[in-house]
């Protein structure tokens, strides 16, 4: 986990010392990246030239260095850490199994093994989850 | 569209368990890592 913001160093420094540390009980387990001139920001699309600053931009990259999942939110509403942690399970069982992961699918569901039998025939072995 | 694209390296100053250090995302090559921007420190959300 990298966190990566357009303030220095000692913003960071002085946010983890007086909040988020009081809110997590600890440190910040993760480096918080200074990006100052956004640059960082724009290699990942996430920069916003009129604001000065970087959108909520979440990206899960692989042990290959793979993007395989994003998010991008803008500043007003937070993320969702559960589903993060859904992505991450489901992308390590992809890559451990082959297997796919369904719409809705959460640790310990039902997967698809792709292939050319399934082909037409997914209503036969796997239903939406009803809302 | 960076999706399924290999992730655009880079390197920044980092605070980090009470130190500021360098850190590049080529650092975490073979583990699996989460990027996440945000706007500002000491915003609400």
């Amino acid at each position: 986990m990298l966190s990566v913001s357009t303030d220095s160093v000692f913003s960071h420094k002085i946010w983890n010392e007086t909040e988020l540390s009081k809110m997590a009980g600890k440190d910040m387990p993760f480096p918080m990246v200074s990006d100052q001139t956004g640059a960082i920001g724009k290699l990942y699309g996430v920069y916003d030239e009129d604001a000065g600053q970087n959108v909520r931009g979440r990206f899960l990259i692989d042990p290959d260095g793979i993007i395989q999942a994003a998010e991008i939110l803008s500043p007003p509403v937070g993320r969702n850490p559960k589903e993060l942690v859904r992505q991450i399970k489901a992308y390590q069982h992809h890559q451990k199994t082959g297997e796919v992961m369904p719409s809705g699918w959460e640790e310990g569901g039902s997967t698809l093994k792709p292939s050319t039998d399934l082909a037409g025939n997914v209503w036969k072995v796997w239903q939406p989850p009803k809302e | 569209m960076l999706v399924t694209k290999q992730a655009p390296d880079f390197t920044g100053s980092a605070f980090y368990q009470g130190k500021i250090k360098k850190v590049s995302l080529s650092d975490y090559r073979g583990k699996w890592v989460v990027v996440c921007f945000y706007p500002g420190d000491f915003t609400f959300v």
